[in-house]
């Protein structure tokens, strides 16, 4: 059993007002979280320290502007936060910034971790027309019932991490029906203890209600089955390699809002990837044309191969396309494929070695033969 | 008053043909390569999957049967495709490139700051229709070729990307020959030449530019007044909703920082950006102290910033081809608001963005006698 703590309060009114309690007791200099950052409702992260501006927060609104894995990665890159700061984000924006942290690209120190089982976001550009906010209360009702919202994410809908593994608070949110009146907060290690000590609430000894969230995790596996079985159908051989990535426009925005991708400079963007007149020549008098620039399907392929083994699926490639190829769904598919041969789960325990660093005596006999 | 006006060009070929204009120029096209003028062309060619199109460098005429100058979508700009074969040096194929005005002027751009190599390569323009907007063709791709055909027939430009509902340089010619098929009598179309190497591409086809092309150019500047009052009208509405720091902010606060506008520019061409740069990353302690004076900070910051700074980056040379606005997963109007910030910056140093090639990039040339109303800035 976990600790947790159950405060009779509306969920959101009773997060916002852990926050601020947080930041008025000293106990976190910063608040880490989703903010409405104008009157149009445009929704942002943001770095907050002031805690009026707490009321303007949105810490479980079902939108992922940016993989805030990437964004704690900047926030810590130069070191680790002197000042504690808790930060409230979705179990793949956690396991995006874990799997950075094994590279290198982050710390955990001082840093506070609230995370919820996570009932998945709306693609980026719902945001635009105000979709998103006419969706709020359907999408609701869906995580209360423990059902899938319509209209979310392809990569959520097919996701079964929906538990965090490293949160210091994982707020209780599928299947609760409610939330409007109560919730429960499992205080998973001691800086979560540390944190619940600012707000009155009901201290008891409880897990996640295995039962409701088992069926959950099988409703979205089979959509996982569904959008993968799709996949398979079209990216056959070369040719649906060809069909399904040749419309890509080389803007290279996956690469960029990738929680994985973290390198300065993308080896597909370095001078290794640019190629003289003459091997274009000699290209084009092999085959009678050549693709300019060169390098479409290289690019993904190379990507995949780079990034396959961490993919958390949160799906940000498939947003930000703006061709609409399914990048998440195959990134997905051939990641999880990766990492099951390794046994290994992107972002799971941060103590736990890249598999590709590491090596293991009796591993791919295979390979000998 | 910008200073573009239609064309100086008044002397071309009148040619006769029964083929539409993709036809005419992949016509032209095989009758260069014929006789050698061309080793290869570079041309947009349909993906196999026929939802997209590419540029494609062709040396088997065969594969010209997908060829489509005329494509509906721009899906990388054409000076792109230039630098990213010719970046490293000349090659030895003669190539003849067919490509919109706008991606000749980014290509021109291009070459001032020694991205391209243009030697063996001759830019072919024709009058642009303009492109639609990807996301829209990829709603049904099939259905949007027939959409694209109908309004380029009826010269009806609402399906357009927004720059191109309001571009004036449809038919500028700053290539080495141009296709002209404004004011064209049925069943014919004009060829210019804007330089020696066209000149010579016309000779080596045995075909001489003595036809007058007044009707041409007549129509152009027609295009050309009728497109500019609407630029400066769409421009001055934007200006409206954009100035200040509070529009500002408000227009560029849906952007999630994917920087596509950047890297699908093809005046962005460095290889790492400012703005992804060390520059622009900071301690922890940094970040903390800047959203203490303020009480809270969008994260990242600088969201702004990038936008700004991108665009005193490349304003003087942005071609208004739209290729940031197609690329941006979050429908922020970038185009609309780079190409009426890049008009009058341009407007400032008397510069037209790819105009002609000997132009030099106003920063990197200066006059004595100007700018002097910056000695009474107070």
């Amino acid at each position: 059993m976990t600790k947790a703590l159950k405060i009779n309060k509306n969920i959101e009114q009773g997060i916002l007002e852990f926050l601020k309690l947080l930041l008025k007791n000293g106990k976190v200099k910063g608040v880490f979280t989703l903010k409405k950052i104008n009157d149009e409702g445009s929704i942002a992260y943001s770095l907050i320290t002031e805690p009026e501006e707490l009321n303007n927060a949105v810490p479980f609104y079902p939108l992922m502007p940016v993989n805030a894995g990437k964004l704690l990665s900047r926030f810590t890159l130069k070191g680790s936060t002197k000042e504690p700061v808790v930060a409230v984000v979705k179990p793949c924006e956690l396991r995006g910034f874990v799997e950075l942290i094994k590279r290198e690209q982050g710390s955990l120190e001082n840093l506070f971790i609230i995370s919820s089982t996570c009932g998945g976001v709306y693609p980026t550009n719902m945001a635009v027309d105000g979709t998103i906010e006419k969706n709020l209360s359907k999408y609701w009702d869906a995580v209360k019932k423990a059902e899938i919202p319509a209209e979310i994410r392809p990569a959520c809908k097919g996701c079964v991490e929906f538990i965090p593994y490293t949160a210091d608070i994982t707020v209780d949110l599928i299947g609760k029906k409610d939330i409007d009146k109560q919730f429960t907060m499992l205080l998973n290690t001691k800086k979560g203890e540390e944190l619940a000590e600012v707000i009155k609430g009901e201290f008891l000894e409880k897990d996640l209600d295995k039962e409701t969230l088992d069926k959950f995790r099988d409703k979205r596996k089979a959509e996982e089955k569904k959008l993968f079985e799709k996949i398979d159908s079209e990216m056959k051989g070369i040719s649906g390699l060809v069909d399904i990535f040749g419309k890509c426009i080389g803007c290279h925005g996956c690469m960029r809002v990738c929680p994985i991708c973290y390198c300065k400079l993308c080896e597909f963007e370095s001078p290794d990837s640019e190629y003289s007149p003459s091997s274009y020549e000699s290209e084009v008098k092999k085959r009678g044309g050549v693709r300019v620039p060169q390098g479409v399907l290289y690019y993904q392929l190379g990507r995949l191969t780079h990034v396959g083994i961490s993919c958390v699926g949160c799906g940000a490639c498939d947003d930000v396309c703006p061709v609409d190829i399914p990048l998440a769904t195959i990134f997905k598919k051939v990641g999880e494929s990766v990492q099951k041969m390794f046994n290994y789960i992107p972002g799971k325990d941060v103590d736990e070695p890249l598999p590709l660093v590491t090596f293991e005596k009796e591993e791919f006999s295979e390979v000998e033969k | 008053m910008s200073k573009v006006e239609g064309t100086p060009i008044t002397k071309g070929a009148i040619i006769s043909t029964k083929l539409n204009t993709n036809e005419s120029i992949i016509e032209f096209l095989k009758k260069a390569m014929d006789k050698k003028v061309f080793d290869a062309v570079l041309v947009p060619v349909r993906v196999p999957a026929g939802d997209s199109f590419a540029y494609v460098l062709i040396e088997d005429k065969s594969l010209l049967k997908d060829a489509a100058p005329l494509s509906p979508i721009m899906s990388v700009q054409g000076a792109k495709a230039i630098s990213g074969m010719t970046k490293l040096g000349k090659g030895n194929m003669k190539i003849g490139a067919v490509m919109r005005p706008c991606e000749i002027r980014a290509t021109v751009e291009l070459t001032k700051i020694n991205q391209t190599n243009l030697e063996n390569i001759t830019l072919i323009s024709m009058d642009c229709p303009g492109v639609m907007p990807i996301s829209d063709f990829l709603k049904d791709p099939e259905k949007s070729m027939k959409i694209y055909e109908d309004a380029v027939k009826r010269s009806d430009d609402k399906i357009m990307r927004p720059v191109c509902q309001i571009c004036d340089k449809s038919s500028m010619v700053s290539g080495d020959l141009h296709i002209g098929t404004l004011g064209a009598k049925k069943g014919t179309f004009f060829i210019v030449s804007n330089s020696q190497k066209g000149n010579e591409v016309m000779n080596k086809l045995g075909i001489e530019l003595k036809d007058n092309v007044d009707d041409w150019r007549n129509k152009v500047q027609d295009v050309f007044e009728e497109k500019h009052k609407k630029r400066e009208k769409s421009h001055k509405d934007l200006k409206a909703k954009t100035t200040g720091l509070d529009n500002l902010i408000n227009t560029f606060s849906k952007c999630i920082n994917c920087h596509n506008c950047m890297k699908v520019c093809p005046i962005c061409y460095c290889r790492l950006c400012y703005f992804d740069s060390d520059k622009v990353k900071h301690t922890s302690e940094d970040y903390l102290d800047q959203a203490e004076r303020k009480g809270s900070i969008r994260f990242l910051p600088d969201t702004l910033l990038f936008h700004m700074g991108r665009m005193m980056h490349m304003s003087l040379s942005c071609v208004s081809c739209g290729s940031c606005e197609d690329a941006c997963p979050m429908s922020i109007p970038v185009a609309q608001i780079f190409s009426m910030v890049a008009d009058e910056t341009q407007d400032l140093f008397d510069y037209v963005s790819g105009r002609s090639l000997d132009e030099p990039i106003p920063l990197v040339g200066y006059k004595e006698d100007e700018l002097h109303e910056m000695e009474d800035a107070k």
